[in-house]
């Protein structure tokens, strides 16, 4: 399976990078973008304009939410997954509020990020 | 109306030869310069007790009516009252009423002066809110006991209550600490599990077996690490009094199957097989879905881990009627009876050990029985005669 779609996985800790980045890589995604900051993370958003965005909540520069707004304002139809690292309610919900599509909690179990990846990506997009 | 008082020096009258046993008390606080307020309308009482009290170092303040006594407590905040029973205007039962009444568990002690020794009168001042009575006349090793003895019950009292109030605030910031750690290392920890993980399933490329027996290590080693990291949070959020449950009806059957369904998926690495028979009817109770899920893991998965390989663990679900009831039935050591009292307390592992190399915590049940308890439910476990133990779990239908 091949996902051609644009990802861009932002995150300010580069081992959350590698190890989503092998999760997306398994699940056949092609072209990935990443950044460290919400603030960066606007910027390749606004050039490369990526189908799916899986973006961290706490960030320095920039946090998740704020970067959540601008991109519902650039786009409104990119899916947005929110990576967070603890269940917390309030910042899901308001999240989910502002068009995030889903969530992940950074600490639950490969095999289960997998899976919940692999729905969000052919719930959103037809995928070969 | 005087009364005469013993202030003979101690020597007088004492034999030369040796001295009784009875040594001074040596105070545990300081007691010099301590504010002892007299209220009696007795000029010579007042003197009397004033003479005895100044050559210990109190500093006195003295009054002739409960409503003078009234007005002096607020402005000296005194630490201990000698209050008259028998006054001009409001008489010391009242006085000492409306001393407990505006100043509560911070107001001083109050010892009555009373002529009488009627066990009326002194039940009437205890009633009041008086602690002890002094007996006139003043005798007056005596009277310094007893008053000293209350001074030091009110210091100690307030020196605990200081203290207390300094350790709930050391808690606090402890488990502020703890789960801001907890936190901190909770991602790190995701991650090294794992990049392990796709080391050890060779989405990277073929490993040797002695490669993979590292890679799994780091696995399983970040994987208990976790579990007892996410127990650290429970208990620190707990504790900071954060645990909240959302209720919700819930159909308990529905939760239980799932929890057994995967939790099977572990017991079968041991050979190990949990049955449940959900009941006919199903039984829908108002709970936190998710909280209690984590119970019955935690139930189950113990049932497993500390029974013997090839065990059977039998679940069930009774009783409608006001609290229902999960059952978890093991085939383990059971619970020894001088070690049952730790079962439930934070970090509290028995001598049983897992029987398949399984780490514990020491945290589970605790956390068990918080989340049962916020509930308003109980958790039990009970020895089976047949050999095992049965957890269960109560909840209000």
């Amino acid at each position: 399976m091949k996902y051609e779609g644009k990802i861009l996985l932002v995150d300010d800790e580069a081992h959350v990078r590698k190890f989503i980045g092998l999760i997306l890589k398994q699940l056949g995604a092609t072209t990935l973008f990443e950044a460290g900051n919400g603030r960066d993370a606007v910027e390749v958003f606004k050039r490369e304009n990526p189908n799916l965005v899986l973006l961290d909540v706490n960030m320095p520069i920039q946090d998740g939410i704020a970067t959540l707004r601008e991109i519902r304002q650039l786009s409104t139809d990119c899916v947005v997954v929110m990576l967070t690292s603890l269940a917390n309610r309030q910042t899901v919900e308001e999240a989910l509020s502002l068009g995030a599509d889903n969530y992940i909690r950074k600490d639950t179990p490969k095999d289960e990020i997998l899976a919940s990846l692999r729905q969000t990506i052919a719930d959103c997009f037809s995928v070969d | 109306m005087q009364s005469p008082v013993s202030t003979l020096p101690e020597s007088q009258g004492a034999p030369p030869a040796p001295r009784p046993a009875v040594v001074e008390q040596r105070s545990l606080v300081k007691l010099k310069g301590r504010k002892v307020l007299i209220i009696d309308d007795d000029r010579i009482n007042i003197r009397i007790l004033a003479s005895i009290l100044q050559n210990e170092g109190f500093v006195i303040t003295e009054g002739d009516s409960g409503e003078r006594a009234l007005e002096l407590y607020e402005q000296i905040k005194p630490d201990l009252v000698l209050l008259d029973v028998v006054l001009p205007g409001i008489d010391g039962f009242a006085t000492c009423r409306e001393i407990r009444a505006r100043y509560g568990d911070n107001a001083a002690p109050v010892i009555f002066i009373t002529a009488k020794t009627e066990s009326d009168d002194i039940v009437e001042g205890l009633a009041s809110g008086g602690v002890d009575y002094l007996p006139k006349p003043f005798r007056r090793k005596e009277s310094l006991a007893r008053i000293r003895t209350h001074l030091q019950n009110k210091i100690l009292n307030e020196q605990q209550k200081a203290l207390v109030d300094q350790l709930k605030a050391a808690n606090q910031a402890k488990n502020k600490l703890l789960g801001m750690a907890a936190h901190d290392l909770r991602n790190p920890l995701a991650s090294i599990r794992g990049l392990a993980e796709f080391l050890c399933d060779g989405t990277v490329g073929q490993l040797t077996p002695d490669q993979h027996d590292l890679a799994n290590t780091i696995f399983e080693t970040s994987q208990s690490m976790l579990t007892l990291l996410n127990e650290l949070l429970d208990v620190a959020t707990i504790e900071a009094g954060e645990l909240k449950v959302h209720k919700e009806p819930h159909n308990l059957s529905e939760l239980v199957t799932k929890a057994v369904y995967l939790n099977n998926i572990n017991a079968a690495r041991k050979n190990t097989k949990i049955i449940f028979s959900p009941p006919d009817e199903a039984p829908i109770v108002r709970l936190d879905p998710a909280k209690i899920r984590q119970v019955m893991d935690n139930l189950l998965s113990n049932a497993v881990k500390y029974s013997p390989p090839g065990s059977t663990v039998n679940v069930r679900i009774s009783g409608y009627h006001p609290a229902f009831k999960v059952a978890v039935q093991d085939q383990g050591p059971g619970i020894p009876e001088n070690e049952r009292h730790q079962l439930f307390k934070d970090f509290m592992t028995l001598s049983s050990k897992p029987t398949g190399g399984e780490k514990a915590t020491g945290l589970g049940l605790a956390i068990c029985r918080k989340i049962v308890e916020a509930h308003r439910g109980a958790i039990t476990a009970t020895n089976l005669p047949q050999g095992g133990c049965e957890f269960s779990i109560m909840l209000p239908a």
